[in-house]
């Protein structure tokens, strides 16, 4: 590495990191800081720190955004989602990486190519397909789509994790006695929890944060995902400010707590699949 | 085991996955195209067209605009996502604190939601409370202030800062792993050789890593492709379609002027395009990984 920045250079090439990391954070420095304040303070000092530091904005938020609701909402729509495609891509995995059978590429075939498929694409013939058999404005209008666009990952993922496990573990659990249920529950799930890890980081995320599917499937108020309620909130109180940004600083709360903490395996996870050596 | 139940336990065990994927990612794919062949408010009857939505889009200006602002945030992505991960996956190669800090930084507006992001983005880029244009008169640059997001001339550029923000990060992780995937004898041998510095970069990692930057060009078009929330919470498409995407199209198209048989030929036209990019884009790197 010093032979690549070269021993003579490295205060412009940290002054360009220094300047790009300002330019990554500031934007979240602002949202906080300006949560706090009040509008006039907004107005008047855009850059600085507030006078003094509001409070009061973040639980009129949570009243006012009704953030109850649109928490468990989300809640519900991503755990959902979350175990329908754990439990559901675990299992058709374990059959494309564990069996032999006729078609067994093709399958493989037509679930990778979900991974190309435009998600807006389906929009207007989902929207058409959930009113026809009355979804529309129910929790299943999310957890049924999130589950179908998380396939093709999941299974990508655990099944290339599943492929690497040597023949012997079939034998050896027929000779106990075990099923062929007990050996996918028992085994090959335990076994997989760090790539059932990635799998679970990229639905969730990818069901807590989507807005598309969210905003044309719902419109009832009591059914809103969190980015749907901040949308919405944002356009109702366009010039409260600080109530708007409070709003917002807590619906990000929860994903920027997490991720802090999981880090490594976050970024691990979302990225699994694109390094191929 | 013997052979019956392990055929049904390969049925039963493929069933779900078949039938939620199956009714929910593909035949809308291949209703949205039967869709489009029909002129229909969403309610009410459905009415036969044939081609005409197909030929309609052919000479429809707004689609054609769609598509060039697609493109432009392909370019965008591509030329400057890839380039940028590229740059800051070489220097942030180490482990200290700062270049770990660095990276998490950079990664963390993956984990948000696309809406706050586009939120921010549009606080600073504001005409009158916009943090942009107060820097610019701070910095005595007055009369470069500008209606950044209402401008028809500008708009479709002033998104591409919060797209590059938004997604650099993944591809500076991706980057980051590939390039610690290389074994360190490749690179002593080639500090042997002589090859250090830029040329090491250019003569041994980046071609040792080439797959993986053909995996991030393909992410990056499928992206950009889907790039819909962002320009949604921005810009709705607007001023006058001047920032309208293919999917924002379509979603007006559909859900604002209610015409679902044109909003759904409009899907089809997605669809086949995203395959079409995705394909050029194999072919091109490909064939410039084997002029290596």
């Amino acid at each position: 590495m010093s032979g690549l920045l070269g021993r003579s250079k490295p205060i412009i090439f940290w002054t360009i990191l220094m300047v790009y990391g300002i330019f990554t954070l500031y934007p979240f420095f602002w949202l906080i800081v300006s949560a706090f304040k009040t509008n006039e303070d907004f107005y008047s000092h855009p850059f600085g720190l507030p006078a003094q530091w509001n409070m009061a904005n973040f639980s009129r938020a949570w009243e006012t955004a009704k953030l109850d609701t649109a928490f468990a909402n989300s809640l519900i729509v991503s755990i959902g989602s979350l175990v329908l495609t754990l439990f559901i891509g675990a299992l058709a995995s374990f059959i494309l990486s564990r069996f032999q059978f006729r078609l067994k590429a093709a399958v493989f075939a037509f679930f990778v190519v979900g991974m190309l498929i435009p998600i807006h694409s389906t929009l207007v013939p989902l929207f058409i397909l959930m009113k026809q058999i009355s979804l529309l404005n129910t929790y299943w209008a999310l957890i049924l789509p999130y589950t179908a666009f998380a396939l093709p990952t999941a299974i990508f993922v655990l099944s290339a994790y599943l492929m690497s496990f040597p023949r012997e573990i079939e034998e050896a659990s027929f000779i106990d006695g075990t099923g062929l249920w007990g050996l996918f529950f028992r085994i090959i799930l335990p076994m997989s929890l760090p790539a059932l890890s990635t799998v679970t980081i990229l639905s969730f995320l990818h069901a807590w944060n989507d807005f598309s599917f969210a905003l044309v499937f719902i419109s009832k108020t009591s059914l809103k995902t969190l980015p749907l309620s901040i949308a919405n909130f944002s356009d109702g109180y366009q010039t409260d400010y600080g109530l708007t940004l409070a709003a917002m600083v807590l619906s990000v709360l929860p994903t920027i707590i997490l991720y802090l903490v999981f880090q490594e395996q976050v970024m691990k996870g979302m990225t699994a699949g694109a390094v191929k050596g | 085991m013997n052979a019956m139940s392990s055929r049904k336990f390969i049925m039963f065990g493929l069933a779900p996955a078949l039938l939620i994927y199956g009714l929910f990612v593909f035949v809308p794919v291949v209703w949205s195209a039967y869709y489009g062949f029909f002129n229909w408010s969403g309610f009410g009857d459905k009415q036969y067209i044939g081609l005409a939505n197909y030929t309609e889009i052919i000479h429809d200006s707004t689609f054609w605009r769609s598509l060039k602002n697609n493109i432009i945030f392909v370019l965008a992505a591509v030329f400057g996502q890839v380039p940028i991960a590229l740059a800051l996956a070489v220097i942030l190669h180490k482990n200290t604190w700062m270049q770990r800090f660095l990276r998490s930084a950079i990664f963390l507006p993956m984990v948000m939601s696309t809406v706050v992001i586009g939120m921010v983005w549009q606080y600073i880029y504001h005409p009158q409370i916009g943090i942009l244009n107060f820097l610019l008169d701070a910095v005595g640059l007055s009369a470069w202030k500008l209606n950044w997001l209402s401008d028809s001339g500008i708009a479709i550029y002033s998104l591409i800062p919060p797209l590059i923000w938004s997604f650099v990060g993944l591809y500076l992780i991706i980057f980051s792993s590939a390039l610690q995937n290389i074994p360190g004898e490749i690179h002593d041998a080639a500090e042997l050789d002589g090859a250090i510095g830029w040329r090491r970069l250019a003569y041994i990692s980046l071609p040792m890593i080439w797959t993986t930057v053909q995996v991030a060009i393909v992410l990056c078009i499928s992206g950009s492709l889907k790039s819909f929330d962002l320009v949604y919470i921005m810009t709705r498409g607007g001023p006058a379609h001047a920032t309208e995407l293919l999917a924002t199209y379509m979603y007006n198209s559909t859900f604002t002027s209610y015409r679902y048989g044109y909003g759904s030929a409009i899907s089809t036209m997605i669809v086949l395009i995203s395959l079409v990019l995705i394909g050029t884009s194999q072919w091109l790197t490909s064939r410039k990984s084997r002029s290596q």
